[in-house]
């Protein structure tokens, strides 16, 4: 049998699509061997400034073009507009997620917490996913909380109250909750692609196999994240005490209909006394404040669903955590054989847009090739708009002023916020892989490029 | 003579529990409590609380429930009351005032809230959601409502005893010690929610109607008979009773609520003594190292609750009334109630420790119950609290008891100080601070302000009579992190020079009723104790940019903190940037 090909150079695709992700990974093999393609995420809930009309489906078409028509596989870290939001289709077969469609993917990989099978047969588990069902079910409801919390709060802000602060409570409210809730049609095209003939779906968690390696010959693929729920220790121990207490935000915001009428006594009204107008306007400001701190809890949660992939080809490691924070990365940063690995990382998607709790300390500490400017060191890539996510003024700005200034200062940083062209959208960054070890000179980041047809 | 125009008791029906508790007729179990009559408004209204049934996540304000001198709720089944709104209004209003009067009887004085005003508005369905608290900044309390796990029907917050009770404690304590929501040490953030669940659980264990009801469903009944009538003193060690009434009592208290609070009372219940678990990392959180705390009350309270059990006389393999047992039940657990509330007025009003509690509860047991013979609170206290790992603070010769606090110096000035006046005046009270700074250990650098003056009288559960005023004082340094040293402080790794930080410290004065300082219980300004407490405070992101609340506005504590040990979040801030 012949010796199995290994990639002679990597070219990874940066896309400017401003808040959100999308990566092209395509492997160079010696000839007869076809290049191979994976794509990671593809979404955005806010434009770059001049990128003009229909991004994310001039994005979908360049994909298609540079991976001449074949994508091997598609990774959606996780369940948010600004990962998925591009896989969405549309009636007329014209809508980003259908040009990927026709790329036909041969495996379509997503965190465990998505899988249908689990999700449709909730009292049923299959045995791998046991464990899994609270937090599947969790996962639904939070969901449904979601979208009410957001007809809440377009509710609510048309109630005046002129207490500081919860008018911008109330659109924090509405922009986050959105992430989680408007893409229902890239989800099932995901679930769609994943059961075509011939192709296989992959729901990962740590320690799974990503199923990608058979694709990509000579290329490792470990899988740190998300962990399932019996491998976290904090949720282990939570459901000791109760499976339906651990999102908490499961019966939150959607009691069941009709609830609070089902009391008996006189009907409501919005006249409101002038004893009890202070109170109400007071209540009014805590409700604002509290369906925002749910909503947040809600996008960490689902945050910390994102697949965490560990690519080693040749000596070089690259590292795609999605938007994964800190209660995702410590159940294998806790692995001593898993921080050996970190530690070697000399390509880094910066998790979260560059959040303030996503690029654990603990990690960015083990990576060894952090170093100063001019010596050979780690590349990171920041995938990111400001201005969109908290305030400066809290310090949960996004991207987060100190993480990026360490960010520059120890790595070569490349962020998406730099590429401001209006049509030079897409930036190679090419590793020669022929030199058996990594060496600074083999990886090159070129100039950014127009977006092909 | 001119006739009052309200009674001067009312007695309103409650849920006993929380609907899922049923009597011995199948039907959701009431009770009832004694309050001091008052004159109402439409809500019920009174002097002290205010029900407005202002629903926010529907944005509808129900009308108030029309004020009535007669309990209208005397004769109903619970199952039909626990659906009419009015009721729910009464239910809130009569518990609140339940904890309240409470507070007032041991501490034997008014007891008020944090806020600028006399009456606390409590909301009985504020929102939609799996939450209830206590705001400083909103002077009130919300209960929410949410779906049952089955999502078959609503769970109020407001019809369960133990939860508005702990939030009725935690504007009550908040009112008596506000620097305790104040960042300090693991101790102090775990106290808030330790001591609320302290009262909580005590004062549904002191009423009657159900501990004899958990008692008689949990024991078998002798044939023949509908009811166990007595039963044997073997049966009542304390492992069986916590076994028998408890542990059952907290599975109960964490079945419809469970989704809001987490299933902590529970846990404290089935905590078994172990010296290790404060210095253990799952009880480094706030939320979860105040279970430690209530586990240590809960195990001296079956302690002594077995003792006034034997106390009933017979030998050790006689049996007793079943009714004596629930008797003696309710009244160690109102006792230590008493002694846990009270035990405030004896804590340090900054930075307090649980070692600091347990002295400050034996020395008000000691003033007000000299004579510890009886039923030995005082010794179970004492052992139960070491036997979770903790010690009294107080170590000194001139204390009355084991634990307690020591009495004050007998050198201290007195000229010119004006007795009428000491109780009731700040100024007055600064002036005798001011006289005695060396021999009190007052920090002359610092900022000092007396913060109260309560005069009280409090009354022994043998009737004696016992007259204290109370006072506090507050001392407040802040000086840049690099100046710390000058002040024998070390600065903590990961905060920059400039970084600005507060130190405090003060004590509470304890006059007699002649005037004389009997106890100044005190947290000196500058001390060893601020290098652990910098530095925790530093690890758990206290000096990060985030923490400060948007605007300038006080942080609703609660709200969050309610949630976050419901979800059992961890603080991670060293991880962050």
């Amino acid at each position: 049998m012949a010796k199995k090909p290994s990639p002679v150079g990597l070219t990874l695709f940066v896309y400017q699509v401003g808040f959100g992700d999308c990566f092209l990974l395509q492997f160079q093999y010696p000839a007869p061997h076809p290049t191979r393609h994976v794509l990671v995420d593809l979404g955005s809930t806010a434009s770059p400034k001049n990128a003009g009309e229909k991004l994310l489906l001039r994005v979908a078409k360049d994909v298609r073009a540079r991976c001449g028509g074949k994508l091997d596989a598609v990774v959606a870290t996780h369940r948010h507009e600004d990962h998925i939001g591009g896989f969405a289709t549309n009636r007329t077969g014209t809508a980003p997620g259908d040009v990927i469609a026709s790329c036909k993917p041969d495996l379509v990989i997503q965190p465990w917490t998505e899988d249908p099978a689990a999700a449709r047969d909730a009292l049923k588990p299959t045995q791998t996913l046991a464990a899994g069902l609270a937090h599947i079910a969790g996962l639904r409801a939070m969901q449904g909380f979601a979208s009410s919390a957001v007809e809440e709060a377009r509710r609510q802000t048309q109630v005046g109250s002129a207490v500081p602060g919860r008018r911008t409570f109330l659109e924090d409210v509405e922009f986050q909750g959105l992430d989680a809730i408007k893409n229902e049609s890239a989800v099932k095209n995901l679930a769609r692609m994943g059961r075509r003939a011939g192709a296989k779906a992959a729901y990962v968690h740590f320690g799974s196999k990503s199923g990608l390696e058979p694709l990509l010959p000579g290329v490792k693929i470990q899988v740190l994240g998300p962990p399932t729920l019996e491998q976290t220790d904090i949720i282990r121990r939570q459901r000791e005490r109760d499976e339906a207490e651990y999102w908490h935000l499961q019966p939150g915001g959607a009691p069941a209909a009709g609830s609070a009428a089902e009391l008996r006594g006189p009907a409501g009204r919005q006249e409101i006394p002038e004893r009890h107008q202070w109170i109400v306007r007071q209540a009014l400001s805590v409700r604002a404040e509290t369906l925002y701190q749910l909503v947040r809890a809600l996008d960490n949660a689902m945050n910390n669903t994102s697949v965490i992939l560990l690519f080693t080809v040749k000596g070089r490691t690259l590292l795609f955590p999605g938007d994964a924070q800190i209660e995702n990365w410590s159940y294998a940063l806790a692995k001593p054989e898993v921080r050996k690995k970190l530690a070697k990382v000399h390509l880094y998607k910066v998790g979260h847009h560059g959040s303030l709790n996503a690029t654990p300390k603990s990690m960015w500490n083990l990576f060894q090739h952090r170093g100063p400017k001019g010596a050979a060191r780690l590349t990171s890539i920041l995938s990111t708009l400001g201005d969109k996510h908290g305030d400066s003024l809290s310090g949960t700005e996004v991207p987060r002023t100190t993480l990026k200034k360490e960010l520059d200062a120890h790595s070569e940083l490349l962020s998406t916020q730099d590429m401001r062209s209006k049509t030079a959208l897409v930036k190679p960054i090419v590793l020669d892989l022929t030199a058996a070890k990594w060496t600074p000179e083999s990886l090159k980041i070129h100039d950014a490029q127009p977006l092909l047809e | 003579m001119p006739q009052p125009t309200h009674p001067r008791s009312r007695s309103l029906t409650i849920v006993a529990q929380d609907p899922s508790v049923l009597g011995a007729d199948g039907d959701v179990l009431l009770s009832r409590v004694d309050l001091p009559g008052e004159p109402l408004l439409d809500g019920p209204s009174g002097h002290r609380v205010q029900i407005v049934d202002f629903d926010a996540t529907k944005a509808l304000y129900y009308p108030p429930t029309k004020a009535s001198a007669e309990d209208l709720y005397a004769a109903r089944a619970g199952s039909e009351l626990i659906r009419e709104r009015d009721f729910h209004a009464q239910n809130v209003y009569a518990i609140v005032m339940s904890v309240v009067s409470r507070f007032e009887f041991a501490l034997g004085r008014r007891a008020g809230w944090a806020f600028p005003s006399h009456q606390i508005q409590a909301m009985p369905h504020a929102f939609a959601d799996a939450n209830a608290f206590y705001s400083r900044r909103d002077h009130g309390l919300f209960f929410g409502y949410f779906s049952s796990a089955d999502r078959k029907s609503t769970v109020y917050s407001c019809l369960s005893h133990d939860v508005i009770a702990h939030e009725t404690t935690h504007a009550l304590l908040d009112g008596l010690r506000p620097r305790y929501t104040d960042p300090s040490s693991p101790d102090q953030a775990a106290f808030h929610e330790g001591f609320s669940d302290i009262v909580a659980i005590l004062s549904v264990f002191s009423l009657k109607d159900v501990v004899r009801r958990v008692l008689s469903a949990k024991l078998p009944a002798p044939r023949g008979a509908d009811m166990v009538e007595r039963i044997s003193k073997r049966e009542l060690t304390p492992e069986k009773l916590a076994a028998l009434s408890l542990l059952c009592l907290a599975e109960q208290m964490g079945k419809e609520m469970g989704i809001a609070r987490g299933g902590a009372l529970r846990a404290s219940a089935t905590l078994a003594p172990s010296k290790s678990w404060l210095s253990s990392r799952e009880f480094s959180q706030p939320h979860r190292r105040g279970e430690v705390l209530v586990a240590a009350v809960l195990h001296a309270f079956l302690l002594v609750w077995r003792r006034r059990i034997i106390g009933l006389g017979g030998s050790e393999t006689d049996s007793v009334s079943l009714d004596r047992v629930v008797e003696e039940g309710a009244a160690a657990a109102a006792r230590l109630l008493s002694t846990a509330i009270r035990a405030l007025d004896y804590s340090p009003p900054v930075d307090l420790q649980f070692g600091d509690f347990l002295s400050a509860m034996l020395t008000g047991e000691g003033e007000v119950l000299p004579d510890d013979r009886g039923f030995s609170y005082r010794s179970e206290l004492l052992r139960a609290f070491r036997e979770y790992g903790i010690e009294p603070t107080a170590r000194g010769r001139h204390a009355l008891s084991e634990g307690a606090w020591s009495r004050a110096p007998r050198s201290l000035q007195y000229a010119g100080t004006h007795f009428e006046s000491l109780q009731r005046d700040p100024d007055e009270v600064f002036r005798f601070l001011w006289q005695n700074r060396d021999d009190l250990g007052l920090e002359d650098e610092a900022f000092t302000k007396v913060q109260s003056v309560r005069p009280c009288v409090r009354v022994g559960e043998d009737g004696f009579v016992l007259r204290e005023t109370v006072a506090e004082y507050v001392q407040h340094l802040e000086i840049r992190a690099d100046d710390l040293s000058k002040f024998g402080v070390r600065k903590p790794a990961g905060i920059g020079a400039d970084q600005q930080v507060e130190l405090f410290g003060g004590g509470c004065l304890i006059f007699d009723e002649f005037g004389r300082l009997k106890y100044h219980i005190s947290k000196k300004l500058l001390g060893d104790r601020h290098n652990a407490r910098l530095r925790y405070l530093a690890e758990s992101g206290h000096f990060a940019k985030g923490f400060k609340p948007r605007q300038g506005l006080a942080p609703r504590t609660f709200a969050s903190l309610h949630r976050r040990r419901a979800l059992d979040l961890r603080t991670q801030a060293r991880e962050a940037w």
